[in-house]
């Protein structure tokens, strides 16, 4: 198996606060990983440097063989690592059917726009229904899956969810997942931090838990511990 | 009255097609960077002047003026962006800081026209020779161009913002920089994009009026302060709204110089923005928050 994503070493922080203390991490061809871990722990800190939304003080991001560290989101989208940010608002003033078309306005998600467009509406009915609504008018939910349906849209080589199903009902957490396992089903590699830690085992090959600003441990599905040993993880074993 | 009213109207229709032709241009940039750029009136002037040396010093003709003073303004424009605007991103004091920067450009742009150019006033000619007749008014021809032109211009920029990807970018960045770019929107050629765009308003703006007011260094430095009441009058953010608010203040202004005469008209605008900024503090047209 090839390494799609390495990352190696990886610090970055916002101004003068470091969130980041070296994460490695690595997903290979054709896989799903799963990251979770604690709030405020640098998961999103850590996705949002991949993307290019921050720049890295230390440490290496190579995507495909390439190294991407540090370089523009717009050029770490066109090589095809797209990411559907956590609790998207997406543009408030803009329709369901526009926000998409626009996604697509980057040069990996040109061409062959129209039958992605098919398979969004096909995963997401809903957004077919809501075509000419704005973004602001839409519930919680849908928003999430106009969020995943943009990023669909750019044509995703690894495409990496943050909390895809942050504050939805259970019933909606459901419709949610069921269209994530979808897509990894088509064989899309995927990264998702969730909370929930057994619909990530059931998704991903591997899970990363992320730990003030490191990765604390790997867990491979093969050998992965019981329900009790995970809560341990997140509380401390003196929690219980 | 009725002899006086009509050629008002027409005037104060004029004046609101040269404020809707300003304002899209400040609101364009407010939109999509949320900056204000204040040498938005220098940029005006510079079109003029530039289209006057080639159009009349170097005698290549208006439709040549034209063309070099709009692309001097779009030169000007993102190197503006560039250079004074650019640096500034992230910056949480960004509009502050650029407030200044941009102030700074207008000072530089309009002492180097100044020094460059001299004191001597300067004329563009017409676009069109001869008269017209609005609503039973007789209107130089060149000012009926700009009434019928600003519409279509606006129409235009709202074809291009609401139907076509790269000016729905600007709209997407306008809203949401960071999501944006993660759909891999090019924020910061997004924001050249819209300087440029911007500019070439400026510059159109500033050559259509060197034919109507003399060409001096503070040619749309005047101006610009009703455009900016424009602006914020129609409650920064849609074209629609923007556009709208352009004609209410021109045909108001237009009024108000019959019933109060010049001296008075400026302060009783800004009386009439704040009235309406405290009743309605989101704009006339603006939509609550």
């Amino acid at each position: 198996m090839t390494r799609l994503l390495e990352v190696t070493g990886l610090h970055a922080g916002y101004s003068a606060v470091p969130v980041l203390h070296g994460i490695d991490l690595h997903l290979d061809a054709g896989e799903a990983i799963g990251l979770f871990g604690p709030n405020g722990h640098g998961k999103t800190t850590l996705l949002h440097t991949v993307s290019g939304l921050l720049k890295p003080t230390k440490g290496s991001v190579r995507f495909d063989g390439q190294d991407i560290t540090g370089a523009k989101p717009s050029a770490i989208v066109a090589a095809g690592l797209v990411q559907a940010q956590q609790g998207n608002t997406l543009f408030g003033d803009m329709g369901v059917q526009e926000t998409l078309e626009l996604a697509a306005f980057n040069p990996r998600g040109r061409s062959g726009a129209q039958t992605r467009l098919d398979e969004v509406h096909a995963l997401f009915p809903r957004l077919a229904e809501r075509r000419r609504q704005r973004a602001r008018t839409l519930s919680g939910g849908e928003r999430q899956m106009l969020s995943i349906g943009c990023a669909l849209m750019c044509n995703p080589r690894l495409l990496i969810l943050d909390e895809p199903t942050l504050g939805l009902s259970p019933r909606l957490k459901g419709e949610l997942r069921e269209a994530i396992a979808e897509i990894a089903r088509k064989g899309v590699p995927l990264i998702v931090v969730e909370q929930d830690v057994e619909f990530l085992l059931a998704l991903s090959s591997r899970l990363y838990l992320v730990e003030q600003g490191e990765v604390a441990r790997m867990i491979d599905r093969a050998d992965a511990p019981d329900h009790k040993e995970i809560m341990d993880m997140y509380f401390g074993e003196q929690a219980h | 009255m009725d002899g006086v009213l009509i050629p008002t109207l027409v005037s104060g229709l004029l004046l609101g097609s040269l404020y809707a032709l300003m304002a899209s241009g400040l609101s364009l940039i407010w939109t999509t960077l949320g900056v204000f750029n204040f040498a938005h009136g220098a940029l005006m002037t510079l079109g003029a002047y530039i289209a006057w040396t080639v159009s009349e010093q170097l005698g290549l003709g208006l439709a040549a003026g034209f063309v070099a003073g709009i692309g001097a303004a779009v030169i000007a424009g993102v190197l503006i962006e560039l250079l004074l605007v650019r640096p500034f991103y992230g910056n949480r004091n960004m509009m502050l800081i650029t407030v200044m920067t941009t102030l700074a450009a207008s000072t530089i742009l309009e002492r180097g026209i100044s020094m460059i150019w001299g004191p001597r006033l300067k004329q563009l000619p017409r676009t069109l020779d001869g008269q017209v007749n609005l609503l039973g008014a007789p209107v130089s021809a060149h000012e009926a161009l700009i009434i019928v032109l600003a519409p279509a211009v606006l129409l235009a920029l709202w074809w291009y913002t609401g139907r076509t990807l790269s000016g729905r970018s600007l709209r997407a960045v306008g809203q949401n920089r960071s999501a944006a770019a993660l759909l891999g929107i090019d924020v910061p050629r997004t924001f050249s994009l819209a300087f440029g765009l911007s500019a070439a308003l400026a510059g159109l703006t500033g050559v259509l009026l060197g034919s109507i007011r003399f060409v001096t260094p503070g040619l749309g430095a005047d101006p610009l302060v009703n455009a900016m009441i424009v602006v914020i009058f129609g409650g920064l953010g849609s074209l629609g709204a923007t556009a709208g608010a352009a004609y209410v203040i021109g045909l108001l202004e237009a009024l108000l110089v019959l019933w109060l005469g010049l001296y008075w008209t400026p302060s009783v605008l800004f009386v009439a923005l704040i009235l309406v900024l405290v009743f309605r503090p989101n704009g006339l047209f603006g939509k609550a928050a």
